[in-house]
């Protein structure tokens, strides 16, 4: 069997390699006749039989789970053959080789995105297909993936301690998922790194940033009256209030000690002001004493 | 086709009308098949087109995407009933079937085939030729052979209709060398300067000094004779070195072939040189490149040199955000300085090993900050800089994303990360995370690619870390002789990107569980009954997520038997050593961010059964305990694993056994063996430092410092026979074929040859044998033959010395037994590091007669001592 494969594989006459390439497909030995279509593919360009030799070796791909090949033939297809019957299949097949390439969602999400691009524009240009709902799922369950993965990420800067960076990414994993089911707990990580973020200021950056805080647990009580981390956030509040009661006194004190520096300096000012007064009256009575 | 013309003139050009096709007709055709090509072109019969109208001519233009037709027209039959009647006229192309290059070798041609990307069974095209023909003729001008001529035929290939074979022959001509080059106008600088400069554009060897003096002895007459001895005239440094220079060419190691690109290239470094000493007007006025008879090249430049500049005034424009003065000392040019515009822009732009002007703005935000030295005014030697500055706005950074990470997961990637949403957008952190990218060992250093896409309407910035995922798992399969052992197999495993967590998780075994940053190997090495040897260990470097804490577990069990002579098998009693040890280790910040302290508690124990080793233990029956606590502080700071070039790398290490004797009134030495070494006692302290630093290129200094020493805690306490120091050989390391000792190499000596002996206080005849201090030092010269990420090969040479005590009172460093030798490394990431020395012992081993001599070393793995 081996043998016929490389006589084929040899061979120069392309009926002869053709009609070898589809009995291994329909023999579902896809790796074999993905292996003489893809040969005979550049030869064949331009003829009849070049239509189906290119969507065979798309499906050859996809059986042999080699979704990345399988998709650029599918997509190859698609925009070669725009008016073929086969065209909305291979459209599909194009989005659906890449829904399967999608990765888990803690690795790169490149081809997720595209899938999700794909199945759109297949939605788009085939809204009668019978495939459509399906691929309406499809990009939903996409989405879940990715915005999985951003929460993944968010969560993570609040774990390794990195307040102002979990922040910044709840706020940025707000504006892009704003109808997340994540939105929730992510709020009550931002409001537990605000917190952290202004106990570990300097003082000076200290009150500003409690205030922020306070901010924030307001608009998490207001946006989630029921939350299940209502508990924590108003405890979370208290201590916040602790702090700003702190700062206050201590600031109370600087200032204080502020003005009581003032008032020295002032004083200390008045008695110079006045002992020059008083030099210069006195330069007489000395000349005079020196006399 | 009259018919056709008046039909056509039917259809109104200025009022596009729809019709129906009717019909497609295709004529012109040979070995295309019409349908198909219809379909290519998009149009289908009973379609409706406008006509005139685009469709027609995005028809052509799908016809001619494919590159098989060479012309192409659509035109109209003819017009009837809102039907319309088409014609596809073309010419088809040939298709190239075979290329035949001859006049080259075996290994060009492949090479040839590769880089010229004739695609068999594609349309030929003349511009395919053409570009067939400056590739072949490019490829050979670049190895040298700037004679080289191409000819390029086609023939009909009768196999395949359409098709033709391509002939492609090649006359490379003789390689041409580069025979002298001669300046003129050169008067500042210096000549053997000036061709060092020109990097690839070298002179041929040669060697004529001794001709010269030869012939001048000869030609020497009387007259001449006298000025000979009589009169001495001063030679000035300079002119020493224009008469060696022009005499003797000694390069061996630069080509001398004659290269026109990398001849341009190297003239450009010759102005750049000039500019970079002052001489901004310096300018290449005429070169001529001819050839002497030898057709050897002879290149003449003459170079207009202009005077030498100095800097006068610098003034900064623009800068609010830092002073002048803030400025100016950065840039460190004074008044006088002679004028370098290279510095200047390094200083300004980018410089690797100092503060920068860009980066003072770049790392604190100034995402869009631009410098601009301009030239304000030239008088005489003196030039006025005006340093213009654009320090725009601050920018936030709002996103971090990773791309190409397809086994890493994003937890283990994000943690490296210094470019963290929220912060302000810093150079410096994004190269020191590249590098700490790079660090990790899962990616190819050289794609690490940070895209930074600022966006300036809200001055936020989205980072983009571009990475390519690389094998970082290593199998070690190796047989290796182990001194006394005989052959040693080793299996060893190691997956450096494991996944515990997904251990039972079926769908991620594929081939095994990856992404989280855990190490794990598995490891077994045996050379049948007499020696076996089993390890694992498991790391996972942020322990909790949390912070940079690594913790560790290992466990080993080892058996060796005995030889007895009598039986002819190993069945003189074993020794069985199993133990396990956890350890955690922590990054910290201080002294610096180098640093590590790591902590360790293990336990071993060996069991002794009737053994008698090849080194001798000091007893041969019973069991010995080793429970001890290890802590270690380390610092790294090398530039690259595989081949550091800079940075350094200490460890200083103490481990201790609980001291047993301050709480028990044991005498230990009236003690047998067994009883005394139930409880092992005793404390070590190991020291390693290894520095890099490169000479000159690629070209490497690795120098090493190491120290041992065990004690006890009461004078009285004899230190037992494990954890001895062995020395000699290639080290093997971290698989000492000897159970319970510490091996250190040292190359030039035979394995474990350097070995003391202590005597047992109560048993004069028995001893133990093993170091309890050694000292070792090293200097090794490093060459890299290849650094690509899929094999690092190195050569190397060094000098080292080392000695190993039994007792401390004889330590001395200049009792070294001292080698020197070379050697090659080669690391493949699947393989691991394999090397192999040669070296030579200067000095005599104890109990020797001759002094060690010529060795060879095979070595598996990093060396660490």
């Amino acid at each position: 069997c081996a043998s016929k494969f490389r006589q084929l594989q040899k061979s120069s006459d392309i009926q002869e390699k053709l009609a070898g390439a589809l009995e291994y497909y329909d023999n579902e030995k896809y790796y074999k006749a993905a292996t003489l279509l893809e040969e005979i593919l550049p030869v064949l360009r331009g003829a009849e039989e070049s239509e189906q030799v290119l969507f065979k070796l798309a499906y050859a791909y996809y059986y042999q789970k080699q979704y990345t090949l399988a998709g650029h033939y599918f997509n190859r297809f698609y925009e070669t053959y725009t008016r073929s019957p086969l065209a909305e299949e291979a459209l599909y097949m194009y989005a659906y080789s890449k829904y399967l390439e999608s990765p888990r969602h803690s690795l790169d999400q490149s081809s997720t995105e595209e899938a999700i691009v794909v199945m759109q524009s297949f939605i788009n240009k085939f809204p009668q297909s019978e495939k459509k709902e399906e691929a309406s799922k499809i990009i939903s369950e996409l989405q879940k993936k990715l915005e999985k993965k951003y929460y993944e990420v968010a969560k993570q800067y609040y774990k390794l301690d990195r307040y102002k960076a979990s922040m910044a990414a709840v706020d940025h994993f707000h504006k892009g998922f704003p109808d997340s089911k994540y939105n929730e707990e992510l709020s009550f990580y931002k409001l537990k790194s605000a917190y952290n973020y202004a106990t570990e200021s300097f003082f000076a950056k200290k009150k500003e940033r409690l205030d922020e805080a306070v901010k924030f647990y307001e608009n998490f009580i207001d946006k989630y009256p029921e939350s299940k981390y209502l508990k924590e956030a108003e405890n979370l509040y208290g201590m916040i209030l602790v702090e700003l009661e702190e700062v206050n006194e201590q600031q109370v004190k600087i200032n204080e000690y502020k003005a009581k520096q003032e008032k020295l300096k002032k004083e200390a000012e008045e008695k110079a002001e006045q002992e020059q007064s008083q030099e210069e009256s006195t330069p007489e009575t000395e000349e005079k004493e020196s006399e | 086709s009259g018919n056709t013309q008046t039909d056509q003139n039917k259809i109104d050009y200025s009022n596009p009308k729809e019709y129906e096709i009717a019909d497609i007709e295709v004529k012109g055709l040979e070995t295309l098949n019409k349908s198909a090509l219809i379909s290519l072109s998009g149009l289908k019969v009973g379609d409706r087109i406008k006509l005139p109208g685009e469709k027609i001519s995005s028809a052509i233009k799908k016809l001619w995407k494919h590159g098989i037709i060479g012309n192409v027209s659509i035109n109209v039959d003819k017009v009837e009933d809102g039907k319309v009647w088409l014609v596809i006229e073309l010419t088809e192309r040939p298709r190239l079937t075979r290329i035949n290059i001859t006049g080259v070798s075996k290994s060009q041609q492949k090479e040839l085939k590769e880089d010229v990307s004739l695609v068999r069974g594609r349309v030929l095209t003349d511009a395919i030729k053409k570009n067939t023909e400056l590739a072949v003729k490019k490829y050979f001008v670049n190895k040298g052979f700037l004679n080289t001529k191409v000819v390029l035929t086609q023939e009909k290939d009768t196999l395949v209709a359409n098709g033709v074979k391509v002939n492609v022959k090649v006359d490379k001509g003789h390689k041409v060398h580069i025979n002298e080059i001669y300046f003129s106008g050169v008067e500042d600088l210096d000549e053997s300067t000036l061709k060092r400069k020109m990097k690839k554009t070298k002179e041929k060897v040669r060697v004529r000094i001794f001709e010269d003096m030869a012939r001048g002895l000869l030609s020497i007459n009387s007259k001449e004779l006298k000025t000979f001895f009589s009169e001495s005239y001063e030679a000035d440094w300079k002119q020493i070195k224009k008469y060696i220079n022009d005499n003797v060419k000694l390069n061996f190691f630069n080509a001398s072939k004659f290269v026109g690109k990398e001849y341009e290239n190297d003239k450009d470094a010759l102005i750049a040189f000039y500019n970079h000493k002052g001489y901004r007007d310096a300018a290449i006025v005429k070169d001529t490149v001819y050839l002497d008879k030898n057709e050897n090249v002879i290149i003449d430049i003459e170079i207009y040199e202009g005077r030498k500049y100095f800097f006068r005034d610098i003034k900064w424009v623009g800068n609010f955000v830092y002073s002048d003065e803030q400025l100016d000392r950065v840039l460190g040019v004074e008044k006088g300085d002679v004028y370098d515009l290279e510095l200047i822009n390094k200083k300004l732009q980018f410089n690797p090993t100092d503060q920068d002007i860009s980066g003072l703005y770049m790392d604190n935000g100034y995402l869009a900050s631009r410098i601009e030295p301009v030239e304000v005014r030239v008088e005489g030697d003196s030039i006025d800089v005006e340093m213009r500055i654009y320090e725009g706005k601050q920018f936030t950074i709002n996103n971090v994303v990773v791309r190409g990470n397809d086994r890493t997961n994003d937890h283990v990637i994000y943690r490296e990360l210094r470019t963290r949403p929220g912060d302000l957008f810093s150079r410096n952190q994004i190269i020191r995370t590249q590098r700490e990218l790079s660090q990790l060992g899962y990616f190819d250093p050289e794609q690490i690619t940070p895209n930074v896409n600022p966006n300036m309407n809200d001055n936020t910035v989205e980072i983009e870390w571009d990475v390519v995922e690389r094998p970082s798992d290593q199998i070690e399969l190796s047989g290796g002789w182990g001194g006394s052992f005989g052959f040693i197999g080793t299996l060893g495993l190691t997956f450096n990107n494991f996944s515990l967590r997904n251990i039972l998780n079926k769908e991620a075994w594929h081939p095994l569980p990856t992404g989280d940053g855990q190490k794990l190997s598995v490891r077994a090495q045996a050379n049948g009954v007499q020696y076996q040897s089993y390890s694992m260990s498991f790391q996972e470097p942020w322990l909790g997520g949390k912070k940079p804490q690594s913790f560790s577990v290992s466990g080993t069990y080892s058996i060796q038997r005995g030889y007895n002579p009598t039986t002819a098998r190993y069945d003189a009693g074993s020794l069985i050593m199993k133990g396990f040890s956890v350890g955690l280790g922590k990054r910290i910040k201080w002294p610096d961010d180098y640093f590590t302290l790591s902590h360790s508690i293990s336990y071993y124990q060996y069991v002794l059964n009737e053994f008698v080793a090849d080194y001798r233990l000091g007893f041969n029956n019973g069991i010995s305990n080793n429970f001890s606590y290890n802590i270690a502080l380390s610092r790294n700071s090398i530039d690259q694993p595989m081949y550091p070039r800079a940075g350094s790398q200490f460890t200083i290490g103490l481990t201790l056994t609980p001291p047993y004797s301050l709480f028990n009134d044991k005498d230990y030495a009236s003690l047998d063996p067994e009883d005394r070494y139930n409880k092992v006692e005793f404390y070590k302290v190991l020291f390693d430092l290894k520095q890099y630093q490169k000479v000159v290129g690629n070209l490497v200094l690795e120098a090493k410092a190491h120290f041992g020493f065990i004690g006890n805690y009461k004078a009285t306490t004899p230190i037992g026979p494990f954890e001895r120091f062995v020395m000699g050989g290639s080290g093997l390391a971290g698989q000492s074929y000897i159970i319970g000792y510490d091996v250190i190499s040292l190359r030039g000596y035979e394995d474990a040859s350097i070995l003391p002996r202590e005597s047992d206080p109560k048993d004069p005849s028995n001893y133990i044998e093993g170091g309890t201090s050694f000292v070792k030092f090293g200097a090794e010269l490093r060459y890299p033959l290849s650094l690509s990420p899929t094999a690092t090969i190195y050569v190397l040479g060094f000098l080292e010395g080392g000695n190993n005590w039994a007792n401390i009172k004889e330590f001395n460093t200049f009792d070294l037994y001292k080698s020197a030798g070379f050697g090659a490394r080669i690391f493949m990431p699947a393989f691991g590091l394999i090397g192999i020395d040669w070296g030579y012992g200067f000095d005599t081993l104890p109990g020797r007669t001759s002094p060690s001599g010529s060795q060879f070393h095979f070595t598996i793995g990093q060396q660490f001592k």
